[in-house]
């Protein structure tokens, strides 16, 4: 070992001017990081699967719904082929808010922050290039999971007349918007990681703010709750991957009276990452690690 | 070089590092020694910037650690063995640390070689032993090539043939290199073996700080216990600028600086009366238990038949539990 410690090069004490602390090396470490444990893989895995199994199977649902005449549902509500998707998305979302969260709880829980925070002492370029990192990764696996989604379901169900038509420019924003959404809740979950450390804590809070509060706040018949429902960060991000045509049809339905179009609605949502992301940095910078 | 200023770190009410100033020269490898909870750790976290202190300054190579351009090739540090993501393999831990300044894979392979993680390196870091996770920790604070090294306990669960290791590393990069390495430890004995420089910290001030020969023989000066009835009257005779003489109680000094010899001597010369005339020896472990002893945090309790934990004088006849300081 001690015949080992030669081998370091005779360097005096004159630093090695090479190496440098600059963002694009604290994108690529962050990235060797992020795609170097298997829960990035573990969730990514499943939320693809969920998004493409869930799109075919509620799709093959749809279209066996029987008609008016066999006691269906009368006509002019059959579904939406753009449906099938929103519905696997809110589902499969949840891996990707896992990962969000995990992707800065998880050092916090190991210890690894320490290590992060020593090589950036500045600490707060660490947390962007973090989010960079996973916005662009999730953006992109989402893309394609919309994308194999739309495909499979061209591919089985075009013949029944439920597909979606990816030349009509109007299915653009949806669908691109889709994977905006996607990549936007990881980073709300990953900005809920940066602010409680806490893996069991960010997780509860973020699912509660996704599934169970929109749930709760639209069936309990009281005001307050009814007029907040559209600005919880899940309900006002989904405005963003539908058409404006469902967007009208469903705000033409409600009585709550607030309806916000797609753009108002992620706006709403980034209003919230901002907060809490901006609470989080804050405290980040302040904190002893 | 490492210089702190009124380094104090507060956590609620209760003070961790108590206004301490130290400097920290390169060429040499400077011990930081103390019992369990002296502050060791508290304030090598101050000097990376991972704790705030409350008060104070510490600055690494003139700057403080988060203002320099390059952190990694000024500082390298292993702060506590598992702050690395246990599901992530130890070559890919250093391969993400390497690229935040840019360090490529060859540096990387060249510190797990240097490190005796060749066999492991693919392997997922939650499965290491507690000297692997060392070896890992160390490599990581080797990988920027830094100027000054900080390493916080680095001995501790690493087998005889890496406590080596380590030993010859840090003296290799402190005297052939002239860095600056600063090493903490609560075990005397390593910091005597490899440590120029001890500054000794307790209860979050420093006891003692000087070349290490000088710490050890300061701490470890022969004590002769005196007891007799004519205390102030020996006291006043052997008294000299070599002697110091300090009254313990009742007809009990403590004397160092003088031989059991001279001071019987000297008593018989007067004609004073000496019930009890105890050489005390002193040894390293000794000494820095005499350092500490007032600054230990955590007392360990009494095992019932031993004698006490602290009593620590090896004298034929010990009749108190007093510290001989």
């Amino acid at each position: 070992m001690s015949a080992a410690v030669a081998t370091e090069t005779h360097r005096h004490a004159t630093p090695s001017t090479d190496y440098k602390l600059g963002f694009g090396h604290l994108l690529r470490g962050e990235w060797i990081k992020f795609w170097s444990v298997r829960s990035t893989t573990w969730t990514l895995s499943i939320f693809l699967i969920a998004t493409v199994g869930l799109v075919v199977l509620i799709s093959l649902a749809f279209v066996n719904v029987p008609s008016p005449e066999d006691g269906g549902p009368p006509a002019g509500t059959a579904g939406n082929p753009l449906d099938p998707l929103s519905i696997a998305v809110t589902l499969a979302q949840l891996a990707l808010a896992v990962l969000g969260a995990l992707t800065i709880t998880s050092e916090y829980s190991t210890g690894m922050i320490r290590s992060s925070l020593t090589a950036v002492p500045k600490r707060l370029p660490m947390l962007w290039s973090k989010a960079i990192v996973l916005v662009v990764s999730v953006f992109a696996v989402s893309l394609v999971a919309v994308a194999l989604a739309v495909a499979l379901q061209w591919l089985f169900f075009d013949s029944k007349d439920f597909s979606i038509d990816v030349t009509d420019p109007e299915m653009i924003r949806p669908l691109v918007g889709t994977a905006v959404y996607l990549a936007t809740i990881a980073l709300f979950s990953f900005a809920l990681g940066a602010l409680l450390r806490h893996s069991a804590a960010a997780l509860a809070t973020v699912l509660g703010l996704l599934l169970v509060a929109p749930i709760l706040f639209g069936s309990i018949p009281w005001k307050p709750l009814q007029l907040a429902n559209p600005f919880l960060p899940g309900v006002a991000g989904q405005q963003f991957t539908q058409t404006t045509e469902q967007l009208e049809a469903s705000a033409s339905f409600s009585d709550v009276g607030v309806d916000l179009t797609a753009w108002q609605g992620y706006g709403v949502l980034v209003l919230w990452i901002v907060v809490v992301l901006g609470v989080a940095a804050v405290l980040l910078k302040k904190r002893d690690a | 070089m490492i210089e702190a200023h009124d380094l104090t770190k507060r956590y609620g009410t209760k003070t961790a590092v108590d206004g301490i100033s130290f400097t920290v020269q390169p060429g040499r490898v400077t011990g930081f020694l103390g019992p369990n909870g002296a502050g060791k750790s508290t304030t090598m976290r101050m000097i990376m910037g991972l704790d705030r202190p409350t008060h104070g300054t510490v600055t690494v190579n003139g700057r403080p650690y988060a203002e320099h351009r390059s952190p990694l090739t000024q500082v390298g540090a292993l702060l506590e063995a598992k702050a690395v993501h246990t599901g992530r393999t130890a070559r890919n831990h250093l391969r993400a640390i390497a690229a935040t300044h840019g360090i490529g894979d060859k540096r990387v392979n060249e510190v797990i070689s240097m490190t005796g993680l060749d066999t492991v390196a693919k392997r997922r870091v939650g499965g290491f032993s507690l000297g692997m996770g060392q070896r890992l920790g160390i490599a990581a604070a080797l990988v920027g090539d830094p100027q000054t090294l900080i390493l916080d306990e680095p001995v501790n669960g690493l087998d005889p043939e890496g406590v080596l290791w380590v030993r010859n590393l840090v003296k290799y990069l402190a005297a052939s290199e002239g860095r600056t390495v600063f090493l903490s430890s609560h075990l005397m004995s390593e910091m005597a073996v490899t440590a120029d420089h001890l500054i000794v910290i307790g209860r979050g001030k420093i006891i003692a700080d000087g070349p290490v020969d000088s710490v050890i023989s300061d701490a470890t000066r022969a004590t002769v216990r005196v007891r007799s009835p004519q205390a102030s009257d020996l006291a006043a005779r052997l008294a000299g600028p070599a002697v110091t003489v300090t009254p313990a109680q009742d007809g009990l000094l403590e004397v160092h600086g003088a031989t059991a010899v001279e001071i019987g001597e000297i008593a018989a010369r007067s004609s004073i009366v000496l019930h009890e005339l105890t050489p005390l020896q002193g040894s390293l472990e000794d000494a820095y238990m005499s350092l500490t002893s007032e600054a230990v945090e955590y007392h360990s309790a009494e095992i019932p038949g031993q004698p006490h934990a602290g009593s620590h004088v090896a004298a034929p006849a010990v009749t108190t539990g007093e510290d001989a300081r």
